[in-house]
């Protein structure tokens, strides 16, 4: 009996361990060795535009011809390490990976792609990246969306290892950056989320005309996003002294927790104006609970990512609005300036601090017009031009 | 413990030891069904006509259904002595094929009534496999249901790949509105869910056999019970009832999302639990865990009307739910629950 236990366990360990191996290797889907990759050690190389200083960054453009014949013969790991596909907003930057792997195609790059999906577990992650680059063997670039500020640095680290290009997105600390790890973490962009959470406050506000009460369903507390976006809405809150937030709790992202709440709070507060959610999977939840009660179009919702059921929503009137962060921008040009570091044509000690950490432009959908609008937008990007995706200071 | 008369016979004293045992249990029985009742009366006080307001009365109705469901089927494979830690990914995967299938503004299927049938049918099968994979392979429930859990997973999230379907179709886009004699359709079918569980556990064979298996594996198998079969049919039904949950969390929703399904998982075990089945096996059934979801329903409704600090309710959530197994659990002084 004794016996039999220890090979259960025995066999449970190893089920464990070859679970936690079997996720974290999702890397060796490609096991096609980088041709001639090797000794490829591109950061030695640097080349053309490092010469002077009136190199006019905004539009440094990626020239096909001035990318060695090597270099495009040589098999480049494209990935862009997310949090998980199950959420829309995190598809779209994939989408955007492959919007910008047609454009490799157009110039003749070998490559092959993937996606590092963490499922939210931060040492994931780290390991899934440094794994990726050691497959990679210094011919890989990545954009990465860290899981939490913290692991940004070793996210980067774990690329520069093996002498891979990095761009990371949203999370970071404030005292580290780019620049402590030249070159090979090349860019960190984040979308202003202050800003955000400020313009649909505002958007709300105004929807409501200027009073009433409000619910604010927060994302993860101690998120930096929620964090942020949470900051824009109390310096809207400010500018609107007739505005009461009358119940303030924490949806942790999701749908369903969003639901929960609104539906509880309905109960004790039938007359509130509006909803202000931290992001449109709540704004669903909030919707749902809306609806339940018979409010749905009366009462105002606003999120932040332009999920595609919010956008048809305020189309029909039934929200308020929405910001969207672009993922396919922030895939597919993250890639694209790693892509300029990797061939040599952009030098990224020579690149000044304001083109290392910049913002990504968003776009507010406020209107039934602007949801339209949205609606019918095709992503079309012109990656040979990779700083087209900096907000201009 | 008990205080023994020391001239009392052997036979007195094995008498005694019986009735205070059948004395304290019985006062276990009830104790969960206290606890909801000083829940809701705190609740009461502390809110007053807020907490009874029909319309959070209708509320609470309304959230109790998906946990009710979920926890049913979990409350015969921890009867048996198991675990299954697959809700997550089950119940997910159910929402998201069933969203999938329906009228959607992603896919052109329009199945109707029968992805419904698809929905349950697979997780049905995962509950099936993870039986076998139990019972033949000898893998711990545990383990086995824990792979479930992210195959599930998975096969949610390839259904949508991201572009979660919003349900259009206008018959089930209404069931969250309907309404029967008061109650919410959805928890309608929540407590005919609870009426089948009863109705097995205590009118069949079957149920009867998983408290025999769940107290003492050795004794059915020794009078001719196929404790495999009883062990997968029980986890085929719970897939069933994880099935039935995640197209409730659907129709909640309107949308199909892997997301119903996260956070399922300890909720109704602490449900299950606290209504004072044991972890153990062989204890409890389908009436302590409707009063187990009731409680977790209350508390969770309540802290928030409440309006509890949101960094701190998570910590008071966990202290109440704690103060609640003690209250609940019945313990034996020579075992130790697993």
């Amino acid at each position: 009996m004794k016996k039999r236990k220890l090979i259960a366990s025995i066999l449970a360990a190893s089920m464990l361990v070859g679970l936690l191996a079997g996720c974290a290797d999702n890397s060796s889907g490609g096991n096609e060795t980088p041709s001639g990759g090797g000794e490829t050690t591109p950061v030695e190389e640097s080349q053309e535009p490092s010469g002077g200083e009136t190199v006019d960054w905004a539009n440094f453009t990626i020239d096909p011809a001035q990318i060695p014949q090597e270099k495009l013969d040589t098999t480049l790991y494209l990935a862009v390490s997310v949090r998980g596909l199950e959420n829309p907003y995190i598809a779209t930057i994939n989408d955007g990976m492959h919007l910008f792997a047609e454009y490799l195609d157009s110039i003749g790059q070998k490559y092959e792609m993937q996606v590092l999906d963490s499922q939210g577990d931060s040492a994931k992650e780290v390991d899934n990246m440094r794994q990726f680059a050691a497959k990679a063997n210094g011919n890989a670039i990545a954009y990465a969306d860290p899981n939490e500020d913290t692991i940004a640095y070793s996210l980067a680290e774990a690329m520069a290892e093996s002498g891979g290009f990095l761009g990371t997105a949203w999370n970071k600390p404030a005292d580290v950056g780019p620049a402590d790890l030249t070159p090979n973490w090349v860019i960190h962009t984040s979308p202003d989320n202050v800003v955000n959470g400020y313009n649909i406050a505002k958007a709300l506000f105004e929807s409501m005309g200027g009073s009433g009460k409000i619910f604010v369903v927060e994302g993860l507390l101690g998120n930096t996003a929620n964090n942020n976006r949470v900051a824009g809405l109390e310096k809207a809150l400010e500018e609107y002294p007739d505005i009461e937030v009358v119940a303030q709790d924490t949806g942790n992202w999701n749908t369903d927790e969003a639901l929960t709440l609104v539906e509880t709070w309905l109960t004790q507060y039938p007359d509130v104006g509006g909803i202000w959610c931290a992001n449109d999977n709540m704004v669903t939840g909030a919707m749902q609970a809306l609806d339940a009660a018979g409010l749905l179009g009366q009462v105002g919702v606003c999120g932040v990512d332009a999920n595609t059921d919010v956008v048809a929503a305020i189309a029909e009137g039934n929200a308020t609005a929405t910001v969207s962060s672009n993922g396919y921008l922030q895939g597919g040009y993250t890639l694209a300036i790693c892509y300029a570091a990797w061939t040599g044509l952009l030098d990224v000690e020579a690149l000044p601090a304001e083109y290392r950490e910049f913002a990504t432009p968003t776009v507010l959908i406020d209107s039934p017009e602007a949801a339209k609008e949205w609606q019918a937008y095709e992503p079309d990007f012109d990656f040979s031009r990779p700083f087209d995706c900096r907000v201009a200071d | 413990m008990m205080k023994l008369n020391p001239a009392a016979t052997i036979t007195e004293e094995f008498a005694e030891r019986i009735k205070s045992e059948n004395r304290s249990a019985r006062m276990m029985k009830l104790a969960p069904l206290m606890v909801l009742i000083g829940m809701i009366i705190v609740f009461t006080i502390i809110c007053r006509t807020q907490f009874f307001s029909p319309s959070n009365l209708l509320t609470i109705l309304n959230q109790m259904a998906l946990p009710l469901v979920v926890a049913l089927g979990l409350t015969f494979v921890i009867m048996l002595g198991s675990i299954d830690l697959s809700i997550d990914g089950t119940v997910g995967m159910a929402g998201s094929l069933f969203a999938c299938f329906v009228l959607n503004t992603e896919f052109g299927f329009n199945l109707g009534f029968f992805s419904v049938v698809i929905a349950v049918g697979v997780c049905m099968l995962c509950g099936l496999a993870i039986g076998l994979c139990h019972v033949y392979l000898k893998i711990p429930s545990f383990m086995a249901s824990f792979a479930f859990m992210y195959i599930c997973k998975g096969i949610g999230m390839i259904s949508y790949q991201g572009h979660p379907p919003t349900i259009t179709d206008p018959v089930i886009k209404a069931l969250p509105t309907t309404y029967w004699l008061g109650v919410p359709f959805i928890t309608w079918v929540s407590l005919l869910m609870f009426v089948l569980c009863l109705f097995i556990q205590n009118y069949t064979a079957f149920g009867r056999h998983i408290y025999a298996v769940g107290t003492n594996e050795s004794i059915p198998r020794s009078v001719g019970v196929s404790v495999e079969k009883v062990k997968i049919g029980v986890f085929v039904l719970a897939g069933f009832l994880f099935g039935v949950a995640g197209i409730i969390g659907a129709i909640r929703l309107g949308q199909g999302q892997i997301a119903i399904g996260s956070g399922k998982m300890f909720p109704a075990q602490a449900a299950v639990v606290v209504g004072g089945t044991s972890l153990a096996g062989g204890k409890g059934g389908v009436v302590n865990t409707i009063v187990g979801v009731l409680i977790m329903t209350v508390l969770d409704n309540g802290l928030l009307i409440l309006g509890v600090d949101p960094n701190i309710r998570t910590g008071v959530q966990g202290i109440i739910i704690l103060v609640a197994v003690i209250l609940t659990v019945a313990r034996g002084a020579k075992v130790i629950s697993k």
